[in-house]
């Protein structure tokens, strides 16, 4: 999961749990509220009758009664005012039924005794119980949408300043990983971000990547220059024992050991000649701009392999159905792609042996199948194959291990993909894999 | 035939010049830019052979310059570079043709002689060899009227031992001439074996072919 996603889903999940409690909560709180509001209502107006009692006497109410009651019209409210025994101490506020004509309501009522004139009185103040939760429903609901209304708004605020926020890291991963094709050629400014944190990442990763690059160029340079160096001396030595054979004094003996010479010299040339191979490729010094039709290029194939193949009595089948014409291609590295993975299907064959090549469109995707009978690789071995020097198989025909190499040398440059697949004693099979929209022009038929 | 070899590599150039003399060539030898240059101008070449890494000056500089002076000669680059842009840019500016060292001496002397037959426009006649002749040009085996069909590869193979007739050649040197500067991951020598058994079978139903010769544990031989 994203960051991003991360973060959204945690804030909204934690906003939405709060609000739910509260939602909960709210009418508990909002009848807390009213009652609490009630009873300060309730206290305020005995303060008022109170002061009322003290400034103008206690007549002002009882005008010659000894009991005062009055009711608002629509019974909500009432007050009492009544001598009551000497002994009565009342200071209370509590929910009751009183019969006020006929009717018997719910009130919260405040009870209050006070001595006056050396009297006893209570002091009765009624509110109905439906008067205080009128507005509860009301309230509620308001509350409710007030809450819904600032919740999406601070959800929204929070994602947008989410977003802004970790966007860095976004472009971050995109420019320096996912879009990067090693070697990383190109030259990206650093991200613009004022968090220390993404500007220590994109810059750590900057200075890796130049390291990465700059181990590779140098590997490269050794490459090219190595394998050039070797290219003198070997000419110099190849072509002593070339005028060596041609001496009139030179016996037959000495020949053999000169052409024995000749023979290793030969294996030091291939090697060198591979490695500039490779260099040349790393340095793509080649154009990607031919066009070729896979069975013109397995026709000029077998005619240059055929003899390789009558030596082992090889059978090879070809069999391209589909025959799309590649292009942005490179034909002579394609070539050699190929030589090299037919020329292994046949060095590691047996004797009678077969070498099947297919083609196949699957998933918007051409593939050339190179399939052998041979004594296969081991599973092990699966990840290895395409490292340099790297011999697998028998040593007595094991090459120089840079045969595959090469391949994935050249399909790394023509941006292609090879898979190895391979049964031990059984056969192996590489699947050379072209991007159908990029190198496939047209169909042939 | 006068050939100009420009080597820094002093050793290469003696082994050049070798092989050359051999073949009959006169040989002068130079070291550097300048001294290939001062001998340019002071004498007519029909070879010259120029390494591109030379250390005191630019190898096309070098070329052009000698066009200037020695129009009529055939020019060879050789390099160890072996780029693309390397043999292009040679050959634009008017060398004849560029090979990429290490390269076998036969191989050198095979262009040469290629580029004298274009130059010199020399219409190879016919050439006898034993009963059979081969044309050159259009790639043709006779005997007395008849033609007879070669593979491209065993045609190859024996206009190469032909344009070096009683001289041993390896199945190095072969196989090099007839697959230029491919990669192959490993040696295998024995298809230039499997090649002149074919050559053989196919010319021995017409007549002897005594002068193919198979020289032991070295390579092959055509006598004349």
């Amino acid at each position: 999961m994203k960051l991003s996603t991360k973060l959204t889903l945690f804030i909204t999940g934690s906003k939405l749990a709060i609000v739910g409690l509260f939602i909960l909560l709210l009418p508990f709180l909002i009848r807390q509220i009213a009652s609490n509001y009630t009873n300060f209502s309730l206290r305020n107006q005995q303060k008022k009758v109170l002061q009322n009692i003290n400034k103008k006497g206690i007549d002002y109410y009882f005008e010659g009664d000894n009991s005062y009651g009055s009711y608002t019209m629509l019974k909500d409210e009432y007050i009492a005012l009544e001598t009551v025994a000497q002994t009565l101490k009342l200071d209370t506020i509590r929910d009751t039924k009183r019969i006020v004509e006929q009717d018997t309501i719910a009130y919260r009522v405040l009870s209050f005794t006070f001595q006056k004139n050396k009297k006893n009185y209570l002091l009765e103040i009624g509110k109905t119980t439906a008067s205080i939760n009128l507005y509860n429903d009301a309230l509620q609901r308001f509350a409710l949408y007030v809450l819904i209304i600032l919740i999406a708004l601070s959800i929204i605020i929070d994602l947008i300043f989410t977003r802004q926020l970790i966007k860095p890291l976004g472009q971050i991963i995109k420019l320096r990983l996912t879009n990067s094709r090693f070697p990383f050629k190109k030259k990206h400014g650093h991200i613009n971000t004022s968090t220390q944190d993404f500007k220590y990442l994109d810059h750590s990763l900057i200075s890796l990547m130049d390291q990465i690059n700059e181990a590779f160029e140098k590997e490269r340079e050794f490459t090219a220059n190595a394998s050039h160096e070797f290219m003198t001396p070997i000419s110099i030595l190849q072509n002593k024992m070339e005028n060596l054979l041609t001496e009139e004094s030179a016996s037959e003996a000495v020949q053999e050991h000169v052409v024995d010479m000749m023979k290793t010299l030969e294996r030091l040339k291939k090697i060198s000649r591979s490695l500039l191979l490779i260099s040349r490729i790393e340095n793509e010094q080649f154009s990607k701009q031919e066009e070729i039709e896979p069975q013109t290029l397995f026709n000029e194939m077998v005619e240059e392999i055929g003899h390789r193949l009558e030596e082992k009595n090889i059978q090879i089948d070809i069999e391209l159905s589909h025959n799309k014409r590649l292009s942005h291609i490179n034909h002579d590295l394609l070539f050699q792609l190929f030589y090299n993975l037919i020329n292994n299907a046949i060095k590691f064959n047996k004797e009678n042996g077969s070498i099947q090549i297919s083609d196949h469109l699957e998933k918007g995707y051409y593939s050339i199948l190179v399939s052998d009978s041979g004594q296969g690789i081991k599973a092990e071995d699966i990840p290895h194959v395409f490292d340099r020097f790297k011999k697998t198989g028998h040593a007595e025909n094991a090459g120089y291990g840079l045969g595959l190499a090469i391949v994935k040398s050249i399909a790394n440059y023509l941006n292609l993909k090879v898979q190895v697949n391979s049964i031990l004693g059984e056969g192996a099979s590489f699947k050379v894999i072209f991007e159908i929209e990029q190198r496939i022009s047209k169909s042939i038929t | 035939m006068k050939v100009l070899i420009i080597e820094d590599e002093k050793t290469l150039a003696f082994e050049m010049e070798k092989f050359l003399k051999k073949a009959f060539f006169l040989c002068d030898l130079a070291h550097s830019f300048k001294q290939g240059f001062n001998k340019l101008e002071l004498n007519q070449y029909d070879y010259v052979l120029i390494d591109l890494g030379l250390p005191d000056g630019d190898g096309f500089e070098l070329l052009s310059k000698a066009k200037k002076s020695n129009p009529d000669a055939a020019y060879i680059i050789l390099t160890a570079r072996g780029k693309l842009e390397d043999r292009v840019a040679g050959l634009d500016m008017g060398a004849d043709d560029y090979l990429a060292k290490p390269f076998f001496l036969p191989e050198l002397q095979s262009r040469m002689q290629a580029i004298a037959r274009r130059k010199f426009k020399v219409a190879e006649e016919l050439i006898p060899l034993g009963n059979f002749s081969i044309d050159l040009q259009k790639r043709f085996v006779f005997f007395e009227e008849e033609q007879i069909e070669l593979s491209r590869k065993e045609f190859d193979l024996l206009s190469y031992l032909l344009l070096h007739k009683n001289r041993v050649l390896t199945r190095m040197q072969l196989s090099e001439h007839i697959w230029g500067n491919f990669v192959d991951d490993d040696y295998d020598s024995n298809y230039i074996d499997a090649h002149i058994k074919n050559i053989r079978k196919k010319l021995n139903g017409y007549a002897s072919t005594e002068w193919l010769e198979t020289v032991r544990g070295v390579g092959y031989r055509i006598k004349k």
